[in-house]
């Protein structure tokens, strides 16, 4: 075994990590929150740019002044801002309760059926290649001691880490950091150097939060920027298209 | 020898595909986080992806021309511009970040720039063609990582171990010391090298050494890991770790001669680096030193920048690129309708180059199976025997075994609608034989069938002499034999490997059409390997031949000209791997020989090696006049439009025509 397999640490703290990496990459990403400001941050970004690319463009193509549109994204971007930050904490809340729950429940199992519980654990046991007189060993151990047992049943039986999970307020202020910076740079950049500033602007706000996020995740960088642009691109353009195809069809006036 | 004490967690635990997904370089079709049923969804996307923007494209081609589709058709080359544009551009621009100016940026380059100057369509097509080019190469090279998995998979990761209080325990292989005891059951793989200490069984090592007949592994004897243990319980004593066992020697040899390999790689690619970063200097010198050579603006239709972009759609290598893809496909389809799988069409190219081609014998030359020649008396007192009362009785004793032996008697029998006898008190040894009572004419006679070694305790000194001295004549014939006995009367069975069909004249086109040198390498003995040798006209042949010794032939022909192998077993993969081109036997080849093989004969038929050969060398001569037209399309079309001379649609129906041109050259090898 290599030496600095550990880094220093115990073996019990070093799974312990690894099983934090685990559900840390495990987090679904579609519609809910991967723990951690930055990725709030860096998502919320995203979609702003998207949102403010998708109005403007809708809004250009009615001939909208300039003026009126900068003041209607501006407003968008308001209300957006507090939608974003305030589902990122209730998200995080959510969770949070759905976790307690969780805990709760398992707890009361522990103490109120603890035949079954040891069975349980038993079985997990076993998966893992205990047999005969050692497995016995190791069950007498855990059941020893009440908190132990939670929390192996906690991580083991339901895979779940203790504490990975950042406070909701925190996810959220990312969320809002995200939106406000993505939202105050594509909005500057269309104030002073118009649709082109605007597209800079987003093309610049997609490459910084989408290479943050490949960093903090350890994505490839290139192909993280290029699919979020490619995509931010597909979506903008679609619609364009869309539009013309509907108003040369006299759909849309 | 104590009854095992624990039960297996095998049978409770699905097995890891973890080894499968590294081994296939964590492609998503054999991700442990994905369902099983939803991996089949990673399959081929890339070229499902390149596909359906063909698809799209086709449908934006034919919306362009109406005047109220204008705008769903830009709606729809979107998506092909996002499905096959975006995996180009990341590869280009990871390129670039490695200062690696090649083909790929090129394309890349051309097809948005055709945007610029309102050519989006044939900048879409040039991103289609190419993403369908690199998908399958994807295709072609998944299929290689598959090579070493399946040897892997072979290799049990896990041995039954006897715990220091004589308990069985289930072990890593990679904890396993030497000296360590281990069991193998019947019917499971031997998981490390070993010498027997208890017990005697059959092995089957075919897919070690080609031998096809089990061996008998009796105390002391040496069992290698990979080998099949068939019939009885043997106890060995660990004499390799798993990091040298024989298995993991021959993981490593079709490892080393995979990356030893030359790679088989066209003069085009070792062109296109030069070529792509001449013309995009081109394009860039051209942008700058046309507005000053002839003092044109730099922007606008006339402007050096347009000429330039133009200069850059038109030089790139559209034709160039499907000039070999489809000529290569074309082959390759043609071969497919003959049962002939090949991985890429670069192996006709390599297979054009050859000049030797190498055979296995076990399940190459020969089918694998035997086939019962005859059966001698060895006394002359057994005149009152006749052939059908001695086949009954061995029909008796071989009707229920899997041994290839008993199945040559079992069929031979079965030709002569023989009835079998009827048997008592029924025994079979492990590895040795069989004995029973039979009952023959209202008397009981004890009968036994089986190796040599197992008759001779029961015979005279007499009978010994005689059977020893016939055994010597049957063995350097190159035969295979077995030893029936009624009673007190001696009969030999004498069996033969089963030629394939067709395989004599097959070689002889061969050798005297193309002048090709032909040769056995094989891990059988010396006297079987002559015999099949002699039978199918062959006439260099090297015996007893372990994989790393064959890989050694196989190299050295390798080095000095083009050397085509044909095989079959594990033990032949790191030779197939190595060889410039290998050929595997589709139906009985193992899977590590079928991965490390470039070409597959699905139905096993060997008789159509000459054509295939015809194929390779009609192929090379398409791919060159591809080549030759793609190039001049090229000229035509890039050097007029810099000048001016001609508007951008004539460049790229020029440039279109020249593809064109060479697709439908290139279909005529589809014709069989």
């Amino acid at each position: 075994m290599s030496t600095d397999h550990f880094k220093g640490k115990t073996a019990v703290k070093h799974v312990a990590e690894a099983q934090a990496r685990g559900i840390i990459a495990a987090a679904e990403i579609h519609g809910t929150e991967i723990p951690g400001s930055i990725s709030s941050a860096t998502d919320a970004a995203r979609q702003t740019v998207i949102l403010l690319l998708l109005s403007q463009t809708l809004l250009a193509y009615w001939n909208i002044l300039p003026k009126q549109i900068l003041a209607s994204l501006f407003l968008l971007s308001f209300g957006w801002l507090i939608w974003m930050a305030g589902r990122s904490a209730w998200l995080g809340w959510a969770r949070l309760e759905r976790l307690h729950r969780i805990l709760e429940e398992e707890r009361w199992e522990i103490e109120h059926n603890r035949e079954q519980e040891r069975e349980e654990l038993q079985a997990l046991y076993e998966a893992k290649g205990f047999q005969g007189k050692l497995l016995d060993d190791v069950m007498d151990v855990l059941m020893a001691d009440g908190d132990r047992l939670l929390k192996i049943m906690i991580e083991e039986e339901l895979g779940l880490s203790l504490e990975v999970d950042e406070h909701p307020l925190k996810q959220s202020l990312g969320a809002a950091c995200g939106t406000i910076l993505a939202a105050s740079l594509v909005l500057l950049f269309y104030y002073f150097w118009s649709t082109n500033g605007l597209y800079l602007a987003s093309m610049a706000a997609i490459l910084v939060s989408s290479g943050l996020s490949a960093h903090f995740q350890g994505n490839r960088l290139i192909s993280t920027i290029i699919w979020n642009l490619g995509l931010n691109f597909l979506a903008v353009a679609s619609m364009y298209f869309l539009l013309t195809f509907f108003h040369d069809l006299g759909l849309i006036q | 020898m104590m009854e095992p004490s624990i039960t297996s967690r095998s049978s409770k635990t699905k097995p890891a595909i973890f080894e499968e997904f590294f081994g296939l370089g964590q492609e998503e079709t054999a991700s442990p986080f994905l369902t099983p049923s939803s991996r089949k969804w990673a399959a081929h996307l890339t070229l499902k992806a390149a596909l359906l923007a063909a698809l799209l494209l086709v449908c934006s081609f034919v919306l362009s021309f109406f005047s109220s589709t204008q705008a769903l058709s830009s709606l729809v080359l979107v998506f092909v511009y996002f499905l096959a544009g975006v995996p180009s551009l990341i590869e280009s621009i990871e390129d670039l970040a490695d200062f690696d100016i090649n083909i790929d940026v090129l394309m890349t380059l051309a097809a948005f720039s055709s945007v610029l100057i309102g050519s989006s369509l044939e900048g879409a097509l040039l991103l289609v063609l190419f993403s369908i080019s690199g998908s399958i190469e994807d295709m072609v090279s998944a299929k290689a990582k598959g090579s070493i998995n399946h040897l892997h998979k072979l290799s049990p990761t896990k041995a039954t171990v006897f715990s220091s209080d004589g308990h069985l325990i289930e072990r890593s292989v990679k904890d396993i010391e030497v000296g360590t005891s281990i069991l193998v059951r019947p019917g499971e793989i031997v998981p490390l090298d070993g010498k027997v200490i208890e017990g005697v069984s059959s092995v089957n090592l075919v897919h070690l050494t080609g031998e096809s007949l089990p061996v008998l592994k009796t105390i002391d004897d040496q069992v290698p890991a990979g080998a099949r243990n068939l019939d009885g319980a043997i106890t060995l004593c660990v004499t390799h770790t798993a990091a040298d066992s024989t298995l993991t020697k021959i993981i490593q040899l079709v490892t080393q001669a995979q990356e030893a390999k030359p790679k088989l790689q066209r003069w085009f690619d070792r062109f296109s680096r030069t070529y792509a970063l001449t013309i995009i200097s081109l394009s860039a010198f051209f942008a700058i030193s046309l507005h000053y050579i002839l003092s044109i603006p730099f922007l606008g239709f006339e402007g050096s920048v347009y000429r330039a972009v133009a200069f850059l759609i038109a030089a790139s290598p559209c034709a160039l690129i499907l000039a070999l893809p489809i000529a290569y496909l074309s082959a390759i389809s043609a071969c497919a309708k003959k049962g002939i799988l090949l991985k890429g069409g670069v192996v006709l190219d390599a297979l054009a180059q050859c000049s030797t081609i190498a055979f296995d014998k076990t399940g190459t030359l020969t089918t694998g199976e035997l086939t019962c020649t005859g059966i001698k008396q060895l006394s002359a007192n057994e005149a009152h025997w006749n052939e059908n009362e001695i086949l009954a009785i061995a029909y008796a004793l071989e009707k229920n075994a899997v041994h290839p032996i008993a199945k040559a008697v079992n069929s031979y029998a079965s030709k002569k609608n023989i009835t079998s006898a009827s048997l008592k008190e029924f025994k079979s040894v492990p590895g040795y034989g069989i004995q029973a009572n039979a009952l023959f004419n209202n008397k009981e006679l004890s009968v036994f069938m089986g190796h040599p070694e197992y008759i001779l305790p029961h015979v005279n000194e007499e009978q010994k002499q005689q059977l020893n001295q016939e055994l010597d004549v049957i063995r350097r014939e190159g035969k295979i034999l077995a030893v029936l006995m009624i009673d007190t009367h001696l009969f030999i069975f004498t069996f033969e490997d089963v030629l394939r069909p067709h395989l004599k004249d097959t070689l002889q086109k061969i050798k005297q059409k193309k002048q090709w040198k032909l040769l056995m390498l094989t891990g059988d003995h010396e006297n079987n390997a002559r015999r099949i040798a002699d039978e199918v006209g062959i006439s260099e042949y090297h015996a007893n031949l372990k994989p790393e010794d064959k890989l050694n032939h196989v190299s050295e022909l390798a080095q000095k000209g083009g050397l085509a192998m044909v095989g079959d077993g594990i033990n032949d993969a790191p030779a197939l791997a190595r060889a410039t081109v290998g050929i595997c036997m589709g139906k009985v080849g193992s899977g590590a020989a079928l991965d490390a093989a470039e070409v597959i004969l699905l139905h096993d038929n060997l008789e159509y090696l000459d054509w295939l050969l015809r194929k390779a060398s009609q192929t090379q001569a398409i791919v060159k006049q591809n080549l030759f037209i793609a190039i001049g399309a090229i000229l035509m079309a890039s050097i007029p439009a810099l000048g001016g001379l001609i508007p951008l649609w004539v460049a790229v129906v020029m440039h279109e025509g020249g593809t064109v041109l060479v697709g439908l050259n290139a279909l005529r090898l589809l014709k069989k």
